[in-house]
């Protein structure tokens, strides 16, 4: 039976919901304002809606994981993100875990992986 | 073009707190604004409203934005939600089985019946739904200010799980019906509602019958069997499950039923009968001999139903003794 479309993108929206924040995380580690930091996060393969982005940002400031400036830049006024001291150290942990969570997830399901193959059989 | 990006902050701004709003609004605008841009300069003209529309559209609807700042996005979250429903049926429940009862004790009691069960079905409607908006009015304030988490986590204790397999949880509407039926005899029993106490002979003939001088020796132990019997009820209403204290009620009930028969067997008959005009002295003969002999043998089945009852609840007893004994899981 094949699986329908839905619960396909529910499941990969419920996948990728955790390594958001990590993403973003890492991409702060230099300073960035919200249109750039998209920008950037989307030419790595991880695209985010502004209307999630944002308030995402600001969650994490007000977690003390990042902080911000308005500056003048391109004659705009701009906010400018970068991590704080507790967003490296909360980076650094989450990487550790995503990296085990990685290895332990490799084992599982092998090194070539159930892969598109497996999955493509299922859809059949 | 801006005009549709003011609108659209504007909408953003006033769901979102005052204190944050400006500064939030602020950020938007630029991202919108910058957004604009690079879809500008990529077409290399100024974008027309549609095009300006959708951009503004991938942001998202401003109701959902603004909700996205606040963090929580429900009324009731999913560690709260498991409880929710099964909270809801119970107060709803219970609330429509008090106000049904009451309807009906009210059109028992009416010269016209279907009219008065009609006027209370508001009544049921109506505390029906303030029950429900009461217990999500409870939950919402729960979820607000108190620690769901640790709420629900301290809630439970395995060792206070209800006790299923011992003997099925009563059904809420098989719970309401006895529990009707324990008012409509207390009704009767404490002559608050007349029942019709005339039976009809042959040729016309009739006598009113009435319960004989040895009920009085146990009108105060009925009526409070009576009413053991519907608290059990309403309890079975909230925990269908059965629970030790349930269960001892019950045996209670069962062998107060039991003394009640052997008090009133001690003295016959169990009933009197008056003739009405038109009977004869055979008539009112027969007429006690068949009344009282079909109480007697009701009796004898609620007895032997009772004594039954009673040794099934005490085997219960005994099996979720055994089932709490340390090694019980390990014998099974």
């Amino acid at each position: 039976m094949p699986i329908a479309a839905d619960i396909m993108e529910a499941l990969r929206l419920e996948l990728r919901r955790g390594t958001l924040i990590l993403a973003v995380l890492g991409t702060l580690r230099t300073e960035k304002y919200g249109y750039t930091l998209k920008t950037e996060l989307a030419g790595a393969g991880v695209d985010i809606d502004e209307g999630a982005l944002y308030p995402m940002l600001r969650r994490l400031e007000t977690q003390g994981l990042l902080v911000s400036e308005w500056r003048e830049d391109a004659r705009r006024q701009k906010r400018f993100y970068r991590l704080s001291d507790d967003g490296a150290a909360a980076l650094a942990f989450l990487t550790s875990e995503w990296r085990a969570m990685n290895a332990a997830l490799d084992s599982i399901l092998g090194s070539s992986g159930l892969g598109s193959s497996g999955l493509t059989e299922k859809r059949r | 073009m801006t005009d549709l990006v003011e609108r659209y902050l504007a909408s953003v701004e006033r769901r979102l707190p005052k204190a944050t709003a400006q500064d939030i609004t602020a950020e938007l605008r630029e991202a919108l604004l910058a957004k604009v841009d690079a879809r500008e300069a990529a077409l290399g003209r100024a974008l027309n409203a549609d095009e300006m529309a959708e951009v503004i559209k991938t942001f998202g609807a401003p109701a959902v934005v603004a909700a996205r700042y606040e963090g929580r996005m429900h009324l009731i979250g999913p560690v709260l939600y498991p409880w929710f429903w099964p909270a809801q049926r119970t107060a709803v429940g219970v609330t429509a089985a008090i106000f049904l009862v009451l309807a009906a004790i009210r059109a028992l009691a009416s010269d016209r019946p279907v009219q008065a069960m009609l006027q209370s079905a508001d009544n049921v409607i109506g505390w029906g739904l303030a029950a429900f908006a009461i217990v999500t009015l409870v939950f919402v304030l729960v979820e607000r200010m108190g620690d769901p988490v640790k709420l629900a986590e301290g809630w439970w204790d395995p060792k206070s799980l209800p006790r299923e397999h011992i003997r099925k949880p009563r059904s809420l509407f098989e719970s309401g019906i006895s529990l009707f039926f324990d008012i409509v005899f207390m009704l009767f029993w404490t002559s608050l509602l007349p029942f019709p106490n005339e039976l009809p002979l042959r040729d016309g003939a009739s006598v009113a019958v009435t319960l004989s001088p040895a009920w009085a020796a146990v009108y105060w132990p009925v009526l409070a069997l009576a009413l053991m019997a519907a608290a059990g009820h309403l309890h079975d209403m909230v925990r269908p499950a059965w629970n030790r204290l349930r269960s001892a009620l019950s045996m209670a009930g069962y062998a107060g039923g039991l003394a009640v028969v052997w008090v009133l067997l001690q003295s016959r008959p169990l009933v009197d009968v008056q003739p009405q005009p038109g009977t004869s002295a055979e008539d009112l003969e027969r007429a006690l001999l068949l009344v009282d002999g079909v109480l007697l043998v009701s009796l004898g089945i609620a007895a032997l139903v009772w004594a039954i009852a009673l040794a099934v609840e005490a085997y219960r007893q005994v099996k979720a003794t055994r089932m709490s004994e340390p090694g019980a899981t390990a014998a099974a």
